[in-house]
């Protein structure tokens, strides 16, 4: 024991840490600290705390300008839906611009600027371009970027600055659990994605259901819905099961699920499980009555990559251009897909119409304040009740739409057709899918 | 001439020249909030501050002591859930604004218990088994922080209080910056790097002389993960939200290995060098590519290894000026016939 | 009872896979030292290739191995030629840090080229069969008969042919074998070549069971060595052995716990490679030499 403490005692000096010059750079180490402790007692910097927007500070030309910022990956693991959501947001401030006239507030026409960055899907690139917007563009609002995990990061600095930010692309619920005054969104949040479908299954007389999800924010929000709503409608629920991102095999959890046979299978999680789901449950000849997958069966690439195998799958989906919503701006549904295939090329996912419908409900919440100060803007989107192109907008004390169901698909012959809710469907659920053999 | 020249230079970063320049340097960064700037500069300014230090702390390990990390930045996930936790779930903190400065040092220690914990059996292991072993330890920490839900939140994570500081932060950055990369000159300079640097050079050797070499890495390996898990915990705080994808992510290992090489491994200014090098590239430049940043930072990567082993700093005429340089030089002269 | 032996049929046929995967890997490091971090990414582009060739020219992905393999084979043979047989000889860090750059480079290529969507190859036969109440999937036992032939084959090569025989000779010692005139850099451009290719091949295979994406990479690679580590370093037998043992050991723990078996199970793998390195680091069966730089 003793020798051990002589070890220790002189471990120091074998390390080298204690000898003159050491001890020299300890004092004038001790001398820095001391002139750092006077620094401490000059004033602070001044910082230019002022973030309030170019429109109200500066007089002249640029006084008919709203300026709205955006962050939106353009590269990275968000390029797909990013470019969704740019579209989105760039058919309405085409429309704004050039049809409408600029938002009217108080009598006044202001044209919008959107600055718009890419911010690569990487939290801390989306940290500092959203600190630029709002610092040195001097934006007046923001709209939100893509995904739950980005829109966390980005709405935790509006909210500093007291800006609002409307966001169409962030669903997971733990965004509205941190009492944030000035961030909205205008889509379903994540626990609701399977309310409409899983009421039809029920009507149609399915018992019970069996839950896999991928751990992370948003599909734990969705499978948290789906267990709530399984009660509310009188489905047993037999299992839920975890997997991780990016898994590559989930033969463990359909084996399970093959055992305790449930009537609906529901899946949570990204477009790369929808597909090992489908393969999985061939593979294994595991025959639920009904496959629900949330993300994915909308996407009319899963159909291309998984072929027929993706008949009788359900999804959800926040919007389809065959949905009977409409507004006096975009029109109906059908019409803003229309409009939105000419100027992109392409038809829209419900990505972009959503995006479409943030960029609205900040517009009209503009419009109902006649004023550009966060105040009054946040009063106006908390008293809003309208219906758009993308269904009917009312937030909620927390900053959630409501007042929004959720659609559901299924595929049908290779075509992507709308079955719930009601006043929505073009097509009557298939119910229950044949086994994979007798297909 | 130019390698005269350089060699001086060489020689004066590492004497208290160096040390002098850098405590100026510090001071100009220090006064610089007071001619006026935007909370954005500020920002940038504490992101590049993190950078070096992740850059200087990757290097004490990697660079100094030869045990390539592939995993180092299991210390700063560490680091931003000690801190995650603390803050939303400890009674102990004093105010939400002041609570996470008691809580950066827990968040450090963390990080070095535990490379304390994990350095123990890997440290013995030789050239890619540690860096692989580093690499399962980072990949197996993720899927445990999922799998502790209860603790970390499981996938859905944990919200911070959203208390941004950003001038705060900008001279908190500054000071550990300044600390850690005096910490690294010093070390460079004392008997305790020497013994570092034998070690890389040749471990069984540097045993023989009858230096501990177990204690020494697993010394350079914890403050190397003290400081990360700081780093950690103050990027937890800053980003207000940590899951076990955004915080355990592989490209920040990269991005420490990258800026150490550029810069040149095992010097003292090296790593800071190369981070700002990166950092400037990757906001300026690549920012610009659409999309072909990483593709670029991948070739960028390969280029290296061929044509720059060692470094920006390493870069004199005559065999390198670090010591890897000097090493791969032998090898080179060996190989040749 | 049934159940525990569906699962270790799944396993097992899992297990047939990893086995073909981690060959290259595996043979690559335990000849030239060399651990490849872009094993990962040939494995994608294979599953890639595969893709395309369906996709484009209705080719199913089994055929298709026949033009992949000589396709790949030219690659390998290339990029060992111009790239990595310039630095087998310097300091392992150099090797780790090039084929790390590779890697990047190669998955935001593709991602580039083919965009991250997930691809997926629909074959009319991916159903399963019922043999004595245990369900075989018809895909994946192809994949596992597919993987005994290549490994049979690769066996033969090596214990029969010349080149086989200098590869052999340059494992075990570089400087011997370049004494008594095997020509090195010839050698491992060859390795290399049938490495990569028959890694590609197992990504093509992989094409119809999973969906690819350029990312998918990384988890492979890691997953190939921990294989490794549990298999032995170039040897044919400890790679069926060790993709066994993983792919059961996976299989039943995402199986038989509840609720977060498949996170689990995930994990297990990455916890089973550090273990191994702690407690055994010359691998289960030894085998992994410690490959020094300075040991020449």
């Amino acid at each position: 024991m003793k020798t051990k403490i002589n070890e220790l005692a002189t471990l120091p000096n074998r390390l080298g840490i204690l000898n003159m010059t050491r001890l020299r750079m300890l004092v004038l180490g001790l001398v820095v600290l001391a002139a750092l402790a006077g620094c401490a007692r000059l004033p602070t910097p001044e910082v230019r705390e002022d973030v309030s927007s170019a429109t109200s500070t500066e007089d002249g030309a640029a006084a008919n300008v709203i300026r709205i910022g955006a962050a939106v990956s353009e590269t990275g693991k968000y390029s797909r839906e990013g470019r969704d959501t740019r579209q989105g947001y760039g058919t309405w401030l085409e429309w704004v611009n050039n049809e409408y006239g600029g938002i009217d507030v108080a009598g006044k026409r202001y044209q919008v600027e959107l600055v718009m960055y890419d911010d690569e899907g990487d939290p801390d690139t989306v940290a500092r371009l959203v600190e630029h917007l709002i610092s040195e563009d001097r934006v007046d609002f923001l709209l939100g970027p893509y995904s739950s995990s980005l829109t966390q990061s980005a709405s935790a600095i509006s909210e500093k600055y007291d800006k609002i930010m409307v966001e169409g692309n962030g669903a997971s619920e733990s965004l509205f659990e941190r009492g944030f005054r000035n961030l909205f969104a205008v889509l379903t949040p994540a626990g609701n994605y399977t309310q409409s479908a899983l009421k039809m299954l029920a009507e149609q007389g399915a018992k019970s259901v069996a839950i896999a999800y991928e751990d992370t924010a948003f599909p734990t929000s969705v499978a948290e819905g789906a267990q709530r709503w399984a009660e509310t409608y009188g489905l047993e629920v037999l299992g839920v099961e975890t997997y991780p991102r990016d898994v590559a095999d989930v033969s463990g959890i359909m084996a399970k699920f093959k055992e305790a046979e449930p009537d609906v299978f529901v899946g949570g999680g990204h477009f790369n499980d929808a597909i090992l789901f489908i393969r999985s449950a061939k593979e294994l000849d595991f025959n639920p009555k009904a496959m629900v997958i949330t993300v994915g069966p909308s996407n009319p690439k899963l159909v291309q990559e998984v072929g027929a195998d993706a008949e009788y799958v359900i999804g959800p989906t926040q919007w389809e251009a065959s949905m009977g919503y409409a507004d006096e701006h975009f029109g109906t549904a059908a019409e803003y897909a229309a409009r939105y295939e000419a100027r992109w090329g392409e038809p829209p996912t419900y990505q972009a119409a959503e995006s479409t419908a943030t960029a609205l409900a900040l517009h009209l919440a503009i419009e109902a304040a006649g004023a550009l100060d966060t105040d009054s803007v946040r009063t106006a989107l908390l008293d809003m009740d309208i219906v758009t192109f993308y269904g009917p907008i009312n937030f909620d004390d927390t900053g959630k739409n409501a007042s929004k169901p959720m659609g559901a698909i299924q595929v049908q012959d290779g075509e992507i057709l709308v079955v719930a809710p009601g006043h929505a469907a073009v097509s009557e659920l298939r119910y229950p899918a044949p086994a994979w053999k007798d297909r | 001439m130019m390698a005269r020249v350089w060699d001086r230079l060489a020689r004066l970063g590492q004497g208290w020249g160096g040390l002098g320049l850098w405590w100026l340097l510090l001071a100009v960064l220090a006064l610089y909030p007071y001619i006026g700037v935007t909370h954005l500069t500020l920002f940038l300014g504490s992101q590049v501050f993190v950078l070096v230090i992740l850059a200087s702390n990757w290097n004490l390990i990697g660079g100094m002591t030869g045990y390539v990390d592939f995993g180092h930045a299991v210390f700063f996930g560490i680091g931003a859930y000690v801190m995650g936790i603390l803050v939303t779930k400890s009674p102990l903190l004093i105010s939400p604004e002041w609570g996470f400065l008691q809580a950066l040092p827990v968040s450090g220690a963390a990080a070095a218990v535990f490379a304390l914990l994990i350095g123990l059996p890997t440290l013995r292991l030789k050239g890619p088994y540690f860096s692989i072993a580093m690499l399962g330890t980072f990949v197996a920490m993720r899927e445990i922080v999922r799998v502790l839900r209860p603790l970390t939140g499981g996938g859905v994570g944990l919200n911070l209080p959203p208390v941004l500081n950003r001038l705060g932060d900008y001279y908190l950055m500054l000071v550990l910056m300044g600390l850690v990369v005096s910490v690294m000159w010093w070390i460079r300079r004392s008997e305790f790097g020497q013994s570092l640097i034998a070690i890389r050079e040749d471990e069984i050797g540097a045993e023989m002389r009858g230096i501990n070499t177990t204690l020494h890495k697993i010394l350079a390996f914890m403050i190397a993960a003290f400081f990360t898990g700081v780093v950690g915990g103050f990027w937890a705080w800053q980003n207000t939200f940590i899951d076990p994808d955004v915080v355990f992510i592989e490209t920040r290992t990269v991005e420490m290995v990258m800026m150490s090489m550029l810069g040149g491994l095992g010097t003292v200014w090296g790593p800071p060098l190369g981070a700002v090098v990166i950092y400037v590239l990757q906001t300026v430049v690549w920012g610009r590519l659409f999309g072909i940043h990483l593709l670029a930072l991948g070739i960028l990567m390969v280029l290296l290894v061929l044509f720059l082993p060692e470094g920006i700093l390493g870069m004199s005429g005559r065999g390198g000026s670090t010591s890897l340089g000097r090493l791969l030089g032998r090898i080179r002269k060996r190989a040749e016939p | 009872m049934d159940q525990v032996l569906q699962a270790l049929v799944n396993g097992l046929l899992l297990g047939g896979f990893y086995a073909v995967m981690v060959l290259g890997f595996s043979i690559i490091w335990g000849v030239m030292g060399i651990i490849n971090l872009a094993h990962g990414e040939y494995l994608m582009i294979g599953a890639y290739l595969g893709w395309g060739l369906f996709r484009y020219f209705g080719m199913d992905p089994f055929a298709a191995l026949l033009l992949i393999l000589p396709l790949m084979f030219l690659f390998g043979y290339v990029l060992q030629y111009v790239l990595i047989n310039r630095i087998v000889e310097r300091p392992h860090l150099m090797s780790l840090l090039i084929t790390f750059g590779i890697s990047i480079a190669l998955a935001n290529l593709f991602k580039i080229l083919f965009t991250s969507d997930p691809r997926n190859v629909s074959v009319a036969y991916n159903g399963s069969v019922e043999l004595l109440g245990i369900t075989f999937p018809i895909v994946k036992s192809i994949i596992f008969g597919v993987a005994l032939l290549a490994m049979l084959g690769l066996h033969l090569f090596l214990q029969r042919s010349r080149m086989g025989k200098s590869i052999r000779a340059a494992a075990q010692n570089r400087t011997a074998a370049r004494i008594v005139g095997v020509d090195i850099n010839r050698t491992y451009a060859v390795t290399a070549g049938i490495c990569i290719a028959i890694t590609a091949a197992a990504g093509a295979m992989l094409s119809p069971t999973q969906a690819i994406f350029p990312f998918m990479g990384p988890p492979l690679t890691l997953k190939a060595y921990t294989i490794t580590a549990l298999g032995g370093l170039g040897r044919i037998p400890g790679a069926l052995m060790g993709g066994v043992v993983l792919g059961v050991t996976e299989t039943m723990v995402s199986r038989f716990v509840p609720g977060i078996g498949t996170n689990l199970g995930v994990a297990i793998s990455f916890v089973i490679l550090v273990l191994i390195l702690i407690l055994r680091p010359q691998g289960l069966l030894g085998g992994l030499r410690p490959v020094d730089p300075d040991a020449e």
